[in-house]
């Protein structure tokens, strides 16, 4: 073994060392995402190492896709293109280069002449939302749904009852896959608007620079989401293996706190008409939903059937939380609609309007079937109730937790949507003389 | 803000290092006197999993590439599952045997990103070189934790394992070129950084 050891060592020692393997966009001039106030003559691409040219290494393009890059000329680790004189408006970067290991790197960015710049997920070429990016989205909402909303139930709900340890493995253990999943589905998400980005082949994606991707408001919500949750992760892990609820505790409230990242950074945060209340009620939306629909799913899935002594206790305590959640859904909605809705006929003109009738659809049958069980199901359960009824009323819950699944579904199309524009402001009063 | 990459690497292989000598002291000393002091049977599955949690960071800031991001994401996941596996079974919380079999994964997949990301043949650059071997020594490797899934009480198994993450923290300390001690020799890796 001594022998071994010695044999490796000495290898790893004799072998040439290099830097790391393929070329590393260090910086750019123009930097990522600047509003430049007059025409740049030259783009510049900063490696770690020196690289050689394709044709149409560089290329600036504008709104039509018309390119102003020269060509392209190596200047030590720098790449250098000349560029045509630019007029007002948003501009894409598109890059590609031979590493000194022959792999093939790519990259974009965008910038402005006296306009903001876009964002990277707006460059040229890029195609925005797909029916993948709908799906992915979905499961980071079920996840986040089934995270937050055990959490919640285990921590209000059964707050004070003798709770059997196998229930609470369960609900930690299902805490936890929603927050894996939860995080899966957010690399996915990232992954799909940067390959939209960077518009590569997969094989040659997988090299592409992530990132001015990064360096958006949507990466910076991917990346404190990822550690965020990651440590919520690590809390629900401990509180399962220690048997100490008291962990869960700050897992739930990071959880609920980051729940809308990822919306924050898209329509709420960016589109005309967005305000800090506009992002309080998108937080308060979304994370009352969660509550609601991963709560429902905690009751009928883990507690109705895994724990019947417990059923008239959690159910009734459920029942007031929803009622309070759907309330706080309802409020946040009604005023998210009318920001983001300018004109009522909006509802049924843009796809954006239709999108959300569908939702308010698949809402009011969530709630019509949730009061049917606060009204109706409720007071029988007081009286006690035989077996058959208690098997059909579990049937029953788990009608309304699909809705509420259905109810994400809808709503991860509708985040992806671009809302109506809003109407141009007035115009300013004429400066006085 | 962002660390050197090197950075990065030397603490990774400290961790791997410490989770060596923590094994290799449990193999010395033998598990009755190790087990003695129960906090210690939580040390090196603890260091694991903490391992896992660090390396969520390492995933979300060194975005260069969409190929490191994956493969930084995959070791965060199976050092997590691994070493919470590792420490359910210590505490009692996990009592089937098979649970052990998440550590060969953890060698598995640790390999296969390893083998993948690196994008150059073995003897492009020393970083070339030890990512492969990196790679196939977790590949070959993951028989040991193996073996110790069906036989937990093997001196040989529990000696090799120890000494595999000894193997691999030196490997993992010598792939950046920067360090100063390995000096900086390729013409093609640029101007020296110092």
């Amino acid at each position: 073994m001594r022998r071994a050891l010695l044999i490796a060592g000495l290898v790893a020692l004799a072998v040439p060392a290099t830097a790391s393997a393929h070329a590393t966009l260090r910086s750019t001039t123009p930097h990522f995402g600047t509003e430049l106030q007059s025409s740049p003559r030259t783009i510049r691409l900063h490696f770690d190492q020196q690289v050689r040219l394709l044709p149409g290494a560089v290329v600036v393009l504008n709104g039509v896709g018309r390119n102003f890059a020269g060509p392209s000329r190596v200047e030590g680790t720098d790449v250098v293109a000349v560029v045509r004189p630019l007029k007002l408006g948003a501009y894409t970067v598109r890059w590609h280069a031979i590493s000194a290991d022959s792999h093939v790197v790519s990259g974009v960015w965008t910038f402005g002449v006296r306009v903001p710049a876009p964002s990277v997920n707006d460059a040229y070429g890029a195609g925005g939302p797909t029916v993948q990016e709908h799906i992915v989205r979905w499961l980071w909402f079920l996840g986040l749904a089934v995270a937050i909303g055990t959490l919640g139930f285990r921590l209000i709900c059964l707050r004070g009852v003798e709770v059997p340890q196998r229930l609470d493995r369960r609900l930690a253990v299902a805490a936890g896959i929603g927050v894996v999943a939860a995080l899966e589905a957010g690399i996915a998400g990232f992954s799909l608007r940067a390959e939209d980005a960077l518009q590569l082949p997969f094989g040659r994606y997988l090299y592409g620079d992530l990132s001015p991707m990064a360096a958006t408001r949507f990466g910076q919500a991917f990346v404190i989401m990822t550690l965020g949750y990651a440590l919520v992760l690590a809390l629900i892990f401990l509180a399962w293996l220690l048997d100490r609820t008291v962990f869960l505790v700050p897992a739930f409230v990071l959880a609920l706190a980051l729940v809308s990242g990822f919306s924050l950074s898209g329509h709420d945060a960016v589109d005309a008409g967005s305000s800090s209340l506009s992002e309080l009620a998108d937080w308060v939306h979304i994370g009352a939903a969660s509550l609601w629909i991963g709560g429902l799913v905690a009751l009928v899935a883990l507690t109705w059937y895994g724990a019947p002594e417990l059923r008239g206790v959690a159910f009734r305590r459920f029942s007031e939380l929803a009622t309070v959640c759907i309330f706080l859904v309802l409020g946040a909605g009604i005023y998210l609609s009318v920001v983001r809705l300018p004109h009522l006929h909006d509802l049924w003109t843009t796809g954006y309007g239709r999108v959300l009738i569908v939702k308010v659809g698949l809402v009011c049958v969530a709630l019509a079937w949730g009061a049917f069980h606060k009204f109706v199901i409720a007071p029988a359960l007081a009286r006690g109730a035989s077996s058959g009824f208690l098997a059909r009323v579990g049937r029953s819950l788990a009608g309304e937790a699909l809705v509420g699944v259905a109810v994400l579904l809808v709503a991860a199309v509708l985040v992806d949507s671009r809302p109506p524009a809003q109407p141009a402001p007035p115009p300013a009063a004429a400066a006085r003389p | 803000m962002q660390p050197r990459a090197e950075m990065v690497h030397w603490l990774f292989a400290t961790g791997l290092l410490l989770l060596g000598l923590c094994l290799l002291s449990e193999v010395v000393v033998g598990p009755e006197v190790w087990r003695r002091r129960r906090w210690r049977t939580y040390l090196w599955p603890g260091l694991a999993f903490a391992m896992g949690v660090l390396m969520w960071p390492v995933m979300t800031f060194f975005t260069n590439s969409a190929i490191h991001m994956y493969a930084h994401g995959s070791w965060a996941e199976v050092l997590m599952l691994a070493g919470g596996a590792e420490l359910g079974l210590v505490h009692g919380r996990l009592k089937s045997r098979w649970w052990r079999l998440t550590m060969p994964l953890a060698f598995v997949v640790t390999g296969t990103a390893f083998i993948v990301h690196e994008q150059n043949a073995w003897f492009f650059a020393r970083s070339a070189f030890l990512h492969h071997l990196l790679g196939w020594t977790f590949l070959i490797a993951a028989v040991i934790p193996l073996a110790l899934a069906f036989r937990p009480r093997s001196a040989t198994a529990q000696t090799a394992f120890a000494l595999v993450f000894v193997v691999l923290a030196v490997m993992l300390y010598s792939d950046r070129d920067t360090a100063p001690v390995f000096g900086h020799l390729s013409p093609l890796a640029g101007p020296q950084h110092r």
